[in-house]
């Protein structure tokens, strides 16, 4: 079984792990005392680089790479922001750091924002969060007390400020442009790219926008070093990650492990197995988003080139698992209720083709289906995937079409029995 | 300046512009919604999607910019840009999006307005399946929201294209509207208390691609495949907005701007447009009238020269000094043309002032204070232009007799200078009152002479920039009015003088010796945009109460 490696997840569960006291006592913004009294601007930047620090949204895009793509030098005015707007279904990591440890977060934060010379950084948070929003609040105002933020932070002559702000309840809002226009007070829209946020980003200012997860690793690469970093897990993406675990697992939960780790070994050894020692039937390793694996794909390592050779992606590491006891015509139809009510409407292949596609799935489970249907999801998927002005159509076609290839008899099965043939087995389950 | 092929037109577009508008440009069809030229670009609609070689989904040709490659990346050895908007990845997506867009959409084109000019009646029968894959009940929406006072809104027609909103936010700057709702619910919607309330109102039912916005004042009316088209020119304010009139059984039925960058843009405003509700109800009068005592005699144009001459001839008011000559900035120029020559030939003087007759402000669109549309052309005659709003009982005081033309001095005139007017008016011995209706001026007058509306003859217009612009006749004047020009020549050739051909293009070739900006042109040069007849004065912003 490989190693729990407690890095990011250091501090919690320890007492009054939120507190600045607390997160200092154990070293905690050290790593920014050491940016800002010995090292440049660039070297911070480097040393992230080097890093090879894979963004942890769900896109997977260098942050290290990205920091340098915003224009240089403290003259320019530019922002961060940090995108906690964390609600991929089967995705809850952000949240366990944010509620648990937000100084590392915030240190996280703090550094990038030396290393972009950045004027400070929105913290734009899930409105279904409050106390997360609170929690962090309560850090930001700490850190201002402790002079790590504000005016001439720790006599740098670096000024840097952090502004909490809260979401209102839209799915789309964490993606990172409509982030942007809902963070202006607009509707939360995505942007047309380009231009993107590195060149017009909040309010028309040059904007880096990372994942919570991102920033809180960027203390620790700044302590350890870039190779110690690279050292960690797979050498594409090192580091560790947060893997969330729901579903029909024993142990659910969020689980730090290097990268690389297999999703078998995640499964059986670390969330403790199937939910009723029943056989396991489907997961879906990155998040609601990305395409299903069937039981006999799980031999797979759990990082990006891994993942890709069987078809699917790490996305934002939450696996849900799924046994025998589960319809996959039902549980595509929970997916297609969701990206069609978190449409945002805008943009046509997603607007119409996520409610055609749930109409399609709901009337396959509920026994009016059509054997046409597979081939009829197949082709609306495919007229949404690749033709969205931002990832939420793709995000939908993808589950819609991998379900559909990988479970089709069952799909066929709703169409020719008029019926769930899974409706008794879940009755029996009762799990 | 990269070299791109689009199908299999080799082209050489401007780095940086977007490959819609150079296809536009080129004659190629690339089919799209929300795409509008003065509007900004959003890629929403996502029809214009074209298949770019090297690219691994199919782009929008409205957003898709052309960029230079290194003359060792070049596509086949000399292409920047690669594009298919036929190939089968290009077709497939675009039949997809425009099975999305009809997915929901009513359909109900029988009763619907756009019907016969809906782009997505005329996208799908060229891109479109002729089925529905639909098997669901459509989302159900509003049809008649009462959105503004101009425009009614069916919601489930609209394809969320945007262009109304966008509209409302750059060029109107007025942001009464926005997209609410999510996902399938999505619809435009105007912000709480507000209503679809601006004085450009009704081009959002103009650039609406489909019949969602609709003219309350046009809706219902009439086919529009059974519309008679021309161009003419707006004649409410100095602005002259190049309007295209739509008339059917000899009614004008709507004005619609026409695209003209050098006047008007894409736009008009309500208050122009809406001139087809005035010109309801109006008095319309048939035939020439004189009047003795109280009553009044009709006339045969046939006859009416004679009679005219003799009128006139016999008053006693037949010094120059005792003729007031009134014109109309509505006037045609070849109209001004024949007053200057009946003034000329019969009371021995220049015909004007022309009343320079404004309210409201300018605003920063279109709008002009100045409510006459040919101001300037009358200046260009050489006619005189009276002070701004000035009282026009100054002109009657003293006199003995007058010619009025098209301008309802009592009806527009208020208070003490109304009974002003009305009393030196009823003192005259003759006044002679030409309008295309019978205004409250005619009932003091001696002659009535029934002038033809703006809409039922030709004439050429000059705007307050110096743009000149000829107007078609829309319809024929149901009842027996002419052009003031058309009267000269008649009333000239009664007592022996010598006169143009009583048509347009006879009192043109007059109106051309008289300007010199129109000297050397021809009438096509007048079509479709106008032809800057003075230089235009310095491109500056008109600030708010700064008129002429």
């Amino acid at each position: 079984m490989t190693e729990v490696l407690k890095l990011l997840t250091r501090n919690v569960g320890k007492p009054n792990s939120t507190h600045v006291d607390a997160y200092m006592g154990s070293g905690g913004y050290e790593p920014l005392m050491t940016v800002l009294h010995k090292w440049t601007p660039e070297q911070t930047l480097n040393e992230v680089k080097g890093a090879n620090l894979k963004g942890r949204g769900g896109a997977g895009f260098p942050a290290g790479l990205k920091w340098s793509f915003l224009p240089r030098g403290k003259e320019v005015l530019k922002y961060l922001v940090c995108n906690a707007d964390e609600s991929e279904p089967g995705t809850f990591k952000d949240r366990l750091l944010i509620e648990n440890d937000p100084h590392s977060i915030l240190e996280g934060i703090i550094i990038a924002g030396w290393a972009t010379q950045a004027a400070g950084c929105f913290f734009y948070i899930r409105g279904e969060m409050p106390a997360g929003a609170r929690i962090f609040q309560k850090a930001v105002d700490q850190a201002y007390a402790k002079g790590f933020l504000g005016k001439n932070i720790l006599g740098s002559g670096f000024n840097f400020d952090v502004w909490v702000s809260r979401g209102a309840g839209a799915y789309i809002c964490g993606e990172e442009t409509a982030l942007m226009d809902s963070l202006e007070g607009k509707r939360g829209q995505p942007r047309l790219k380009p231009p993107f946020p590195a060149g017009y980003g909040v309010y028309g200012v040059p904007t880096n926008i990372n994942n919570v997860e991102s920033y809180a690793n960027v203390p620790l690469i700044i302590k350890n070093g870039a190779s110690w970093y690279t050292a960690i897990g797979s050498s594409s993406a090192p580091g560790t990650r947060l893997f969330g675990i729901s579903g029909h697992v024993k142990r659910p939960g969020v689980f730090e492990l290097p990268s690389g780790v297999t999703l078998r070994e995640l499964i059986y050894e670390h969330a403790g197995g199937i939910l009723g020692d029943r056989p396991l039937k489907a997961v879906i390793p990155g998040g609601s988003s990305v395409p299903v694996l069937r039981a006999d794909q799980i031999d797979v390592t759990m990082d990006p080139d891994g993942l890709k050779a069987v078809g699917t992606m790490l996305g934002s590491a939450g696996v849900i698992v799924m046994n025998d006891s589960v319809c996959m015509v039902k549980a595509l139809l929970n997916l297609m209720e969701f990206y069609a009510h978190e449409s945002c409407g805008q943009c046509t292949p997603c607007r119409e083709g996520t409610h055609w596609l749930e109409l399609i799935v709901r009337r396959l489970e509920e026994g009016g289906g059509r054997p046409s249907d597979c081939d009829l999801i197949l082709d609306v998927a495919g007229n949404i995937m690749g033709r969205t002005i931002c990832p939420l159509g793709d995000a939908a076609a993808m589950p819609a079409i991998s379900f559909v290839q990988q479970f089709r008899q069952e799909f066929e099965a709703h169409a020719r029995e008029g019926r769930c043939p899974m409706r008794d087995v879940r009755m029996t389950a009762a799990i | 300046m990269p070299l791109i092929r689009i199908d299999d037109q080799e082209i050489e577009a401007p780095q940086g512009e977007t490959i819609l508008r150079v296809a536009l440009k080129h004659g190629i069809t690339i089919p799209y919604y929300c795409y509008h030229p003065a509007l900004s670009i959003v890629g929403q609609c996502r029809m214009c999607l074209v298949e770019v070689k090297g690219a691994p989904k199919p782009l929008t040709a409205c957003s898709t910019t052309i960029g230079a490659l290194p003359p060792d990346k070049k596509i086949e050895g000399k292409y920047d840009m690669v594009v298919s908007t036929k190939s089968e990845t290009a077709r497939k997506a675009q039949r997809g999006v425009l099975e999305f867009l009809l997915l929901n959409h009513p359909l109900d084109c029988p009763i619907c307005d756009q019907a016969g000019e809906c782009q997505l009646q005329e996208y799908s029968y060229t891109f479109g399946d002729p089925a529905s894959r639909l098997e669901f009940e459509k989302v159900h929406a509003p049809k008649r929201v009462d959105i503004g006072p101009h425009v009614v809104f069916d919601v489930e027609r609209c394809i969320k294209c945007t262009r109304c909103i966008r509209f409302c936010q750059e060029i109107s700057k007025t942001g009464e509207l926005t997209l609410s709702e999510r996902g399938v619910h999505t619809r435009v919607d105007t912000f709480p208390g507000r209503k679809l309330d601006n004085p450009y109102s009704v081009c959002t039912v103009d650039i609406c691609p489909v019949g969602a916005l609709t003219s309350r004042e046009f809706r219902f009316k009439e086919r529009v495949w059974f519309l008679k088209s021309v161009n003419s020119v707006c004649q409410e304010c100095a602005r002259g907005c190049s309007v295209r009139v739509d008339a059917y059984k000899g009614e004008v039925l709507r004005l619609v701007p026409r695209d003209n960058p050098q006047v008007n843009g894409p736009w008009m405003c309500d208050y122009g447009r809406l001139i087809t509700e005035r010109m309801k109800g109006l008095d319309l009068a048939g035939r020439p009238l004189l009047r003795s005592g109280s009553a009044w005699q009709g006339y045969e144009w046939k006859d009416f020269g004679a009679a005219l001459v003799e009128r006139v001839g016999g008053s006693p008011a037949s010094k120059s000094e005792s003729w007031a000559v009134v014109l109309s900035g509505r006037l045609s120029l070849e109209e001004m043309a024949g007053a200057q020559a009946v003034s000329q030939a019969f009371f021995k003087r220049s015909a004007g002032p022309v009343p320079d007759v404004a309210w409201g402000e300018d605003d920063e669109l279109l709008i002009r204070k100045e409510r006459r549309p040919n101001l300037m052309g009358a200046r260009l005659m050489g006619i005189p232009v009276g002070e701004q709003n000035a009282p026009l009982s100054g002109l009657f005081a003293g006199k003995k007799a007058a010619l009025i033309l098209r301008e309802d001095v009592v009806g527009d005139a208020q208070g003490a200078e109304k009974a002003a007017i009305q009393k030196a008016l009823g003192a005259m011995d003759l006044v002679i009152v030409a309008d295309s209706s019978f205004t409250e001026t005619a009932r003091l007058a001696h002659v009535f002479i029934p002038l033809a509306g703006w809409h039922e003859m030709e004439g050429v217009y000059v705007n307050f920039l110096g743009v000149a612009q000829k107007t078609a006749r829309a319809v024929v004047p149901p009842r027996d009015r002419r052009p003031f020009h058309e009267v000269a020549s008649l009333w000239l050739t009664a007592a022996g003088h010598d006169a143009p051909e009583p048509t347009f293009l006879g009192w043109h070739a007059r109106v051309k010796e008289s300007v010199p900006g129109l000297a050397e042109t021809s009438i096509k040069e007048l079509l479709p945009h106008g032809l800057q007849v003075l230089d235009a004065p310095a491109k500056k912003k008109v600030k708010k109460g700064e008129g002429a």
